[in-house]
């Protein structure tokens, strides 16, 4: 018995259409306040709650959990934990990725929240969950106040 | 305030492609059955019209404005909800607990195969500053969820992997599945590892088909059927948009939409008095995941019950004897409506091969995938 069936409409009498739709994504207060640290000073700011005592990584206008306006930045470092974490071997089309790529839920000791990222100069099979990891910026001249700006995170010694 | 009974359900598909219908004629073919079943005609006897779709998922701006002509709802009351079937059930249980309408018909549909870029619409769900950049396959997020999940519980791999196997044969006796098949336990865990620990063949697989339903208050439903199904309670509850704060471990949402239909139902013993339990199952781990939320069993228990045969289709809780996503095929915004095709047969007694005996109350869940964290439940019975 085959496992896959044949999921190819191509076959099929058909008229092919595509949707252009391009967006720009303005960042807000706490997203120009992140980003801009990222790139200027290389920090991860955090939001604070007032009513909750947390921090918020990455930084909001509002806490989710409360709703109270947030108006505190908080520098939580550039040092956090993994929460969890996957190996990815296939890239969006399913083709099979050249190098498999490590992406993570990174938690801030101060923070409640944290960032997605991948995690580099390490191996796939010595990744945990738990692992110290802190990050890695691109050179200053290179940042374009994006996520990216943060290459990855790296093991720490 | 009336009692809302499900009188009449249609379906077509699910396979993995469904060449020969267009999307309109696959809901037009799916209503006809489903208003043969309830004995009524769309033009004189409905009063509100429910469907559910995602204009990204369809290939339309406003898609809402695309549906009512093959569901006979031409200048009729009519509304879609940006949202899995079961949220549409919610709505139309709403609608004739308001005492206003009495007959409401929902649909929801999965045209999938003619969706070229499926990954690339899921991945723009993903917060586009924050998240996007990154690229990826947006399905790296369910092997996060995965791995904490399997981390916290101690559930393991072949867990896991038993529900695919379960599925898939339960598949094999259910005329609507696309995905039936007898696999062995190392078949799946052999299978390519995607995104580590999720492997190929833990995750469902598209599919097309479209289910319609009639809804009627108490007085219309029993002049029309002497096998009604009730809604007894429905729940939803989302969670968090931000991958960075909802939680990796539990369905915290599933929790909560299970709790407030648990409670319309008056249900207080889930495990004790719910007979079978249609549970979200995109990806294997997420049934799981999902049993423990709806109080089907505890935290950390759900896998152990599957590795004992608890939740086989003969078992004294059958999972997803459908088949589940899995075995039936992911239908989009019509994945829930799955779930609810199976509680309806098994509790008129018409699901053949597969029934469960003595079935008087099943549950619905649904969950709307990658990166959603929106859980829906709906219970239902045959007695009032
Ligand atoms: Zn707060």
């Amino acid at each position: 018995m085959s496992l896959d069936k044949i999921t190819n409409p191509l076959h099929i009498r058909h008229w092919l259409g595509d949707m252009e739709a391009d967006y720009i994504y303005t960042l807000g207060i706490a997203g120009e306040h992140f980003f801009k640290e990222i790139k200027e000073n290389g920090r991860i700011m955090g939001a604070k709650c007032p009513r909750c005592n947390v921090v918020i990584v990455p930084p909001r206008m509002y806490c989710e959990k409360c709703f109270a306006k947030l108006e505190e930045w908080v520098d939580v470092g550039t040092k956090g934990t993994i929460h969890t974490f996957t190996v990815a071997t296939i890239d969006v089309d399913g083709k099979k990725l050249k190098e498999p790529v490590i992406f993570a839920l990174v938690k801030f000791e101060r923070g409640c929240g944290g960032l997605i990222h991948k995690i580099g100069e390490t191996k796939t099979k010595e990744v945990k969950i738990g692992m110290n990891v802190e990050a890695v910026f691109k050179p200053s001249f290179e940042r374009k106040a994006s996520i990216n700006d943060i290459k990855y995170f790296k093991p720490t010694e | 305030m009336s009692e809302v009974a499900i009188v009449g359900v249609g379906c077509v598909g699910f396979q993995p492609i469904l060449p020969e219908l267009s999307y309109k004629e696959l809901m037009y073919e799916a209503a006809v059955k489903a208003y043969e079943d309830a004995g009524v005609d769309p033009r004189k006897d409905v009063d509100v019209f429910i469907t559910c779709a995602e204009d990204y998922l369809e290939g339309f701006s406003i898609f809402d404005e695309f549906v009512p002509d093959q569901l006979g709802a031409v200048l009729r009351p009519l509304f879609t909800v940006s949202g899995d079937g079961l949220l549409g059930l919610a709505n139309a249980y709403m609608l004739i607990k308001t005492g206003h309408f009495d007959t409401v018909v929902l649909e929801a549909h999965s045209k999938a195969s003619d969706l070229l870029t499926l990954m690339d619409v899921i991945a723009f769900a993903l917060d586009p500053v924050l998240n996007r950049p990154l690229g990826g396959h947006p399905y790296y997020v369910a092997g996060m969820e995965m791995n904490r999940y399997l981390h916290d519980t101690c559930a393991t791999v072949e867990q896991c992997a038993q529900v695919v196997v379960k599925n898939r044969k339960n598949a094999c006796g259910n005329p609507y599945a696309a995905y039936g098949a007898n696999m062995t336990l190392d078949q799946v865990l052999c299978s390519d590892m995607y995104f580590y620990p999720l492997k190929k063949l833990e995750i469902s697989t598209p599919a097309d088909g479209c289910v319609v339903m009639v809804l009627a208050s108490e007085k219309v439903a029993e002049k029309l059927t002497d096998k009604p199904v009730w809604v007894k309670g429905v729940g939803w509850c989302t969670e968090t948009p931000n991958l960075e704060t909802k939680d990796w471990s539990k369905s915290v949402d599933t929790r909560l939409a299970a709790e407030m239909a648990y409670k319309t139902a008056k249900i207080h013993n889930p495990r004790k008095e719910v007979d079978l339990a249609e549970v979200n199952d995109l990806f294997a781990y997420k049934e799981l995941q999902h049993m423990e939320a709806l109080k089907l069993c505890a935290c950390g228990e759900a896998g152990k019950l599957t590795e004992e045969g608890v939740t086989a289709r003969n078992g004294e809780l059958p999972v997803n004897p459908s088949g589940g996503l899995l075995g039936m095929g992911y239908g989009l915004e019509a994945s829930g409506m799955e779930k609810l095709l199976e509680v309806v047969l098994q509790l008129r007694s018409e699901a053949g091969r597969r029934q469960i005996r003595d079935a008087e109350i099943g549950l619905a869940h649904a969950w709307r995938g990658i990166p959603t964290t929106t859980g829906i439940v709906a219970v239902l019975s045959n007695n009032k």
